[in-house]
């Protein structure tokens, strides 16, 4: 079949080998892979955009091995996706029908965007239907579900404070179906390629860690993986932005790095197909494949610092504790009584000093 | 809201607030208490009340010699504990940037490997203080509650942040927010056990030295 | 502070030259090929310079075009081969180390072979001349004898 679609025999083992580097998976396997996914019929994608900026979809259209081209073509049947579709309106909504009937139970149901759940869901609207009851009724019939991007998956930017539509992500709404979750903001492409090609390889998705997300490319840090990270180790930071320790190479730390509690592909894969990636660039890793890194204190406040009180709380504070004290003190103070002064000098008469040429 | 996050947000501001009115509090009780009246005349001295106060302050660090052979051990481990404490709290990167968050002020770190080695030195004459503790029976007969929980809120934070700087045991994240909860749990405490030495202890001396001053004594 | 990170260096590159060694074993001994995936391991790239000048360069080198530019080089040692894929950007996508006495992705696969038997015949000066082409057909090692594997 994939040889029909000009991916001769050894392009795509040499695909497989890639791809079986990329998943960490043993490369005895790529033969494996190669002869599966030469076998695979396209698997069908439906895919839903809830409350998004799109941004997914644009980092997916850049991925660069595969393109998306060959994605699309090879791999699996797009079969539903609102920005690249053609059809529009009541075509559209037909075309999901068919797409849902036809795949029933075999589908890959992607998701990006949060969906909010607020009064009735009714913050996100698709031809008048909400997010909420349109991820009920399609989640049903499901392989499994791909939460794209870290408002699909942990609610992202809709959920910060104060999350006035009741934001959440895909994991809080689906209990019953595989969920993936494919977070980033946006995820690097590579990723949901790796995720897709591994489930058309083998029919599963690969191993996945506590958040739900690819162990293969979650399961280590930025930190862990940076090439500043020599320079941390030897306590080498950049005091501002593009100062000279910065582009000598030095940690980003003190402008408000979150690498080391990030999980994420980006210090090895990078982006816009290994060209580089936030650090690379001079500004500090933001965390976005967590969840809700938006409220985690900042982008540019260091991991040793965090938000504590302004001055007037501490003002506030302070006034508080010297009024308890003082009224401690004062208590104190009534209970004990005063100290009489002496009055007169003492009655009794000193002894008699006995001259000292009389002692003895 | 993660762990971290509840780490570095809400129970920041809460220690941070719990400390300053508790500190407040204490030293407004203690310097608006009523003070003994002194109806002696004051001697003369060479040094004046105020210099009384400062030079009783910096003689009470050195041990009387007489008492040198019982004190020493304890002396020791208590320097090296105080002394450590101060250059990691002092030299440590990641300290030296919470100071800058709060004050502005910065100034050169001291490298992480000489941080570890120091800080396992703290946590060793900790232990051995703690153990000192135990096994001397006037100091079991005299040890608290207040005593040992000091002991273990102050031993927290020096063990999860030579964890973290290992990055060896444990994820970063989670090591990283152990280390601000058990310095927020230190924060609270402070006022209100003996940790509160930190600020009385400078008082105390001070209140002597005026005191011996006054009399024409040494101080 | 002394820089020690040769020392480390050249533990991990003799470690790798250990592993390939009993790899090579399995093969003499069983016939099985092994696979090592260098950009999978945590080396340095000084560690991957130095393992490759250290196996050195042996007679073959062989340049594979599909889905981008490969380059498949026998190293000093018979049997173990070093392996750069790129992709059609030129980007590097893997490097393995491969003991075998042939890699697998140099090996015609039958299938391609029975259906390139059948486009074989349409290539016949007769043939082509039959749909109307203009080609002279130039000898391009059609016909050698090859060994069989």
């Amino acid at each position: 079949m994939l040889a029909r679609c000009g991916f001769g025999r050894r392009g795509l083992l040499k695909f497989a080998i890639a791809m079986t580097s990329s998943l960490a998976l043993p490369p005895s396997v790529a033969p494996v892979m190669a002869a599966n996914l030469a076998k695979a019929k396209r698997r069908s994608v439906i895919w839903l955009s809830f409350q998004e900026c799109t941004g997914c979809l644009e980092t997916l259209l850049r991925s660069s091995s595969p393109t998306i081209d060959q994605l699309i073509f090879d791999f699996i049947s797009l079969d539903y996706q609102e920005s690249l579709m053609a059809a529009a309106g009541s075509a559209a909504e037909q075309t999901l029908r068919e797409a849902m009937a036809a795949n029933k139970g075999e589908y890959l149901l992607a998701i990006d965007g949060s969906i909010p759940v607020k009064d009735g869901g009714v913050y996100s609207l698709t031809g008048g239907r909400s997010n909420l009851s349109m991820l009920e009724e399609v989640a049903a019939d499901a392989k499994a579900v791909l939460a794209i991007g870290t408002c699909a998956a942990y609610g992202g930017i809709p959920k910060a404070y104060p999350n006035p539509t009741g934001a959440v992500g895909v994991e809080d709404l689906v209990s019953n179906k595989p969920i993936v979750n494919i977070p980033g903001c946006p995820p690097v492409p590579e990723v949901l390629s790796g995720v897709l090609v591994h489930f058309i390889s083998f029919g599963r998705l690969p191993e996945l860690d506590d958040r739900k997300r690819p162990l293969a490319y979650f399961g280590t840090t930025i930190h862990d993986q940076c090439y500043r990270r020599p320079f941390y180790d030897q306590g080498k930071f950049a005091k501002s932005f593009d100062d000279d320790g910065a582009r000598q190479g030095w940690c980003l730390f003190e402008l408000g790095c979150k690498g080391p509690v990030t999980h994420n592909a980006c210090a090895s894969l990078k982006w816009n197909g290994g060209t580089s990636f936030p650090i690379e660039a001079g500004h500090g890793c933001i965390g976005c494949s967590e969840p809700d890194f938006w409220d985690a204190g900042g982008f540019y406040t260091s991991l040793a610092g965090g938000s504590a009180t302004g001055w007037k709380s501490a003002g506030i504070a302070a006034a508080v504790g010297l009024a308890g004290g003082a009224a401690a003190a004062l208590s104190t103070r009534i209970a004990t009584p005063l100290e009489d002064a002496p009055a007169s000098p003492p009655e009794k008469t000193p002894p008699e000093k006995t001259p000292p040429d009389k002692l003895p | 809201m993660t762990l971290l996050a509840f780490a570095r947000g809400p129970a920041l501001q809460a220690a941070v607030l719990i400390m300053i009115a508790g500190i407040c509090w204490r030293l407004a009780g203690i310097f608006l208490l009523r003070r003994r009246k002194r109806f002696a005349l004051p001697r003369a001295s060479v040094t004046g009340r105020i210099g009384g106060a400062f030079t009783t302050i910096l003689t009470r660090f050195v041990p009387r010699r007489t008492f040198w052979p019982r004190i020493a051990v304890s002396v020791m481990l208590s320097g090296v504990f105080h002394i450590g404490l101060l250059i990691i709290l002092l030299g440590g990167a990641p300290h030296i940037q919470v100071i800058h968050q709060v004050t502005g002020l910065t100034w050169p770190n001291l490298p992480k490997g000489l941080i570890v080695i120091v800080s396992g030195l703290t946590l060793a004459s900790m232990i051995g203080l703690l153990i000192r503790r135990v096994l001397n029976p006037v100091l079991r007969l005299l040890s608290t509650v207040d005593d040992y929980l000091s002991w273990l809120l102050v031993f927290l934070p020096v063990l999860s942040g030579v964890l973290l700087s290992g990055e060896t045991i444990g994820g970063y994240g989670t090591l990283l927010a152990l280390h601000i909860l058990s310095v927020e749990l230190l924060m609270i405490w402070l006022p209100f056990g003996k940790l509160m030495h930190m600020l009385l202890v400078f008082a105390g001396r001070g209140a002597m030295g005026i005191d011996f001053a006054r009399k024409g004594a040494a101080t | 502070m002394t820089d020690f990170s040769f020392l480390a260096d050249d533990a991990l590159v003799d470690a790798l030259i250990m592993e390939i060694a009993g790899l090579l074993r399995r093969l003499i001994e069983h016939g099985e090929a092994g696979i090592i995936d260098v950009l999978g391991l945590p080396l340095p790239p000084s560690c991957v310079a130095s393992l490759e000048q250290r196996l050195g360069h042996g007679e073959v080198t062989v340049r594979l075009d599909a889905a981008g530019a490969s380059e498949i080089r026998e190293t000093g040692i018979p049997g173990v081969w070093w392996t750069r894929h790129s992709n059609e950007q030129g980007r590097l996508v893997a490097m393995l180390i491969e003991v075998t006495f042939v890699p697998e992705i140099l090996k015609a696969n039958i299938a391609d072979v029975v259906r390139g038997a059948e486009r074989l015949p349409a290539l016949t000066n007769v043939a082509l001349r039959a749909r109307g082409a203009d080609v002279a057909l130039r000898a391009r090692g059609a016909g050698r004898p090859h060994d069989a594997s």
